[in-house]
């Protein structure tokens, strides 16, 4: 192998994806606006008022004291209407507790089984109480917080990570290769002396240069939009980067070194980076499985590196507690690039 | 000393339910050094095929190549790399990068060579030398993908079809390309199917039909053994019914052929021969349509050989 070759190489690929906007957009733009929109999206909304109809009785007097009394707290959204409408709306879920003002006193009505029906039993019930006169013995003060680590972001910004290096692998390395046999520039480049070898490093040392960047970019973005933490070692966050992007890059070049034509590449990669998608712990937990399937989830490339990322970043891990995504994602890569210089056809 | 060696070549494709297709059927050449030698046919007459072979692109089926001295070992391949340059037919390079960044990519391939600049002056793309690729015409792409060929500073360049498509300026600018390559001391082994590129610009030539070699020798040579370097071509109306009575005993007519109406007669001296043949058509009351002398051409020696025109487009003569 000749650095001189490999960097050139390098040198050539990395202008090449500078001067391609569609690359730069989808590795770096891409993943923060997807940051952004599901970060605002999800983020943690004060609770909805629980609808509470009001069947009012024969007399004004009563229904003033009570309706008052509901009105007061907030976690109520409070409306009067006749028997009928009242029935139809907690049928429809419109209403959660049907309150009918009779003259031996309120009677409410709700189905138990609806989730937020005990809540507006229990407010409902204490405003009813404390309108008539009721007085709490003790006073009792709450402080309302949110704490970073636990909102669907922090969740998320990992699995964006993930996401972004396995995209930068299958698009950048694999379907740029197919993209040049098709164009025949391969084969323009088999008849010089440069290896494959040499070429395969220079390929890949721009895509390990590209990710690194495109990775933490995502990071410092989640920190200071959302504040999205880093509670372990930066270390060990940047050799799980460094691994993710030589696994993806390895599979991303074993799928793009036989592929003839962009749609049997295309069909090649669905297959490969569905699983990643959907069980890789990109958008949504992937921890509730039954026994062995919960192993082979967990086995998923994917996963090794979301859970790692998001042991290092939310959980304070070190390099020594996610040595094993480390190796395996490493030894993945490895394997699938020693695979591809054996089967790679120019042609 | 021979740049090239080709003895009893055969490539035979797999092909689609068992057919194989036989691309080169026993094809032996010899490229002395310093020649520019041109390899014509008609399309898919196996020639791109043959100097795949011998680019290491691909591999025979049977026969032996050695290149500059080698065959195409494992170990004698990085050697032989180094000392040839390649324009394949139709190579598109990166598109994002420019001239100069794209020939700089390739010199970066080879232990020696010439300059970036140089490479690029001798195409004569110094102006665009800047320019990204996919901003180039056809004719500047061609002559990018000659000035790679060129940057290693090759013993042996090949050109496989370089001006195809190209308009006749960029066709001329090509030809002083590879004149110089080779005033230089260099070796050229191109295809071609354009008769005219291949008697100005090449030694020799070996003319290739269904993946033999059917003659080879200078242009000129090859021309000269039709017997004439001048063709009569004559169209008259009732032309066929005399046939070759037209020319018997004729003096100075070499070889003559009748095509219905037509008949075409390979002369010495048309200026003998032409007034003849009037006063005999006249004669015998044969009106004439046409009449035309021109040189004898490789076509000419394609079309007396196998009976077909060279290109395709121009259909098979009867």
């Amino acid at each position: 192998m000749r650095g001189s070759v490999v960097i050139a190489v390098a040198r050539a690929t990395m202008r090449d994806f500078w001067r391609t906007p569609e690359s730069v957009f989808w590795s770096y733009a891409f993943p923060l606006g997807m940051a952004l929109v599901l970060g605002f999206a999800f983020r943690g909304q004060p609770r909805a008022p629980v609808p509470v109809a009001v069947v009012p009785a024969a007399s004004a007097e009563i229904d003033e004291v009570v309706l008052g009394a509901l009105r007061q707290d907030e976690r109520l959204q409070v409306a009067t209407m006749d028997e009928v409408a009242a029935e139809r709306a907690l049928a429809l879920g419109r209403a959660t507790v049907v309150v009918r003002l009779l003259a031996a006193g309120p009677r409410l009505e709700l189905d138990p089984t609806r989730p937020d029906a005990e809540l507006a039993e229990l407010v409902v019930r204490r405003c009813l109480q404390e309108g008539a006169g009721r007085r709490d013995p003790i006073a009792i003060d709450v402080d309302e917080v949110e704490r970073p680590g636990a909102r669907y972001i922090d969740f998320l910004v990992p699995g964006l990570i993930g996401l972004n290096l396995l995209g930068m692998g299958m698009f950048g390395v694999g379907f740029n290769l197919v993209y040049m046999r098709v164009r025949k520039t391969l084969r323009r480049l088999a008849v010089t002396p440069m290896g494959r070898a040499d070429f395969f490093a220079g390929f890949m040392l721009t895509r390990l240069l590209l990710a690194l960047p495109a990775s933490v970019v995502v990071v410092v973005f989640g920190r200071l939009v959302f504040g999205v933490p880093v509670h372990g070692s930066w270390l060990a966050l940047v050799a799980l980067i460094v691994v993710g992007a030589v696994a993806f890059s390895g599979i991303g070049l074993l799928l793009g070194s036989r592929a003839k034509t962009i749609e049997g590449a295309s069909g090649l990669m669905n297959i490969v980076q569905m699983p990643m998608w959907l069980i890789g712990g990109v958008f949504f937990s992937n921890q509730r499985f039954p026994g062995f399937v919960q192993t082979m989830v967990d086995a998923v490339p994917m996963s090794l590196l979301t859970d790692g990322l998001r042991g290092v970043m939310l959980e304070g891990k070190g390099v020594i507690d996610v040595w094993v995504p480390i190796v395996a994602l490493f030894a993945l890569g490895g394997v699938c690039l020693a695979a591809a210089v054996r089967i790679f056809r120019w042609n | 000393m021979y740049a090239i060696e080709i003895e009893d070549l055969r490539k035979v494709f797999p092909g689609r339910r068992k057919q194989a297709v036989v691309a080169v059927d026993g094809l032996s050449l010899r490229v002395a050094r310093g020649q520019v030698f041109g390899l014509l046919g008609p399309n898919g007459a196996g020639k791109t095929t043959t100097v795949e072979i011998c680019e290491g692109l691909q591999r025979q089926t049977s026969g032996v190549v050695r290149v500059l001295g080698d065959e195409w070992t494992r170990r004698a391949m990085p050697r032989i790399r180094n000392r040839i340059g390649v324009s394949l037919q139709e190579t598109r390079f990166i598109e994002t990068q420019t001239v100069r960044e794209t020939v700089g990519l390739f010199r970066s391939f080879f232990q020696q060579g010439r300059t970036v600049e140089a490479s690029i002056d001798a195409v004569s793309l110094g102006e665009k030398a800047d320019a990204r690729v996919d901003k180039l015409s056809g004719g500047q792409q061609q002559r990018l993908a000659v000035a790679c060929a060129l940057v290693g500073d090759p013993e042996l360049l090949f050109l496989d079809e370089p001006t195809t498509g190209l308009d006749p300026q960029s066709r001329r600018s090509l030809w002083d390309v590879v004149r110089a390559f080779r005033a230089g001391g260099g070796t050229v082994l191109l295809t071609t199917h354009y008769m005219d590129e291949a008697e100005l610009l090449c030694d020799r030539v070996g003319i290739v039909d269904r993946g033999k070699l059917i003659a080879e020798g200078a242009p000129r040579e090859l021309v000269r053994s039709l017997g004439g370097e001048h063709l009569v071509e004559v169209a008259g109306h009732g032309l066929s019914v005399h046939g070759q009575a037209l020319t018997a005993g004729l003096t100075g007519v070499l070889r003559a052929r009748v095509d219905g109406d037509r008949l075409s007669i390979h002369v010495a001296a048309p200026h003998l021969v032409v007034p003849a043949l009037l006063a005999r058509l006249t004669e015998r009351g044969v009106e004439l349509t046409e009449l035309a002398t021109r040189h004898t051409s490789l076509e000419d020696v394609f079309v007396a050989l196998t009976g077909r025109h060279l290109r395709d487009d121009e259909g098979e003569a009867a």
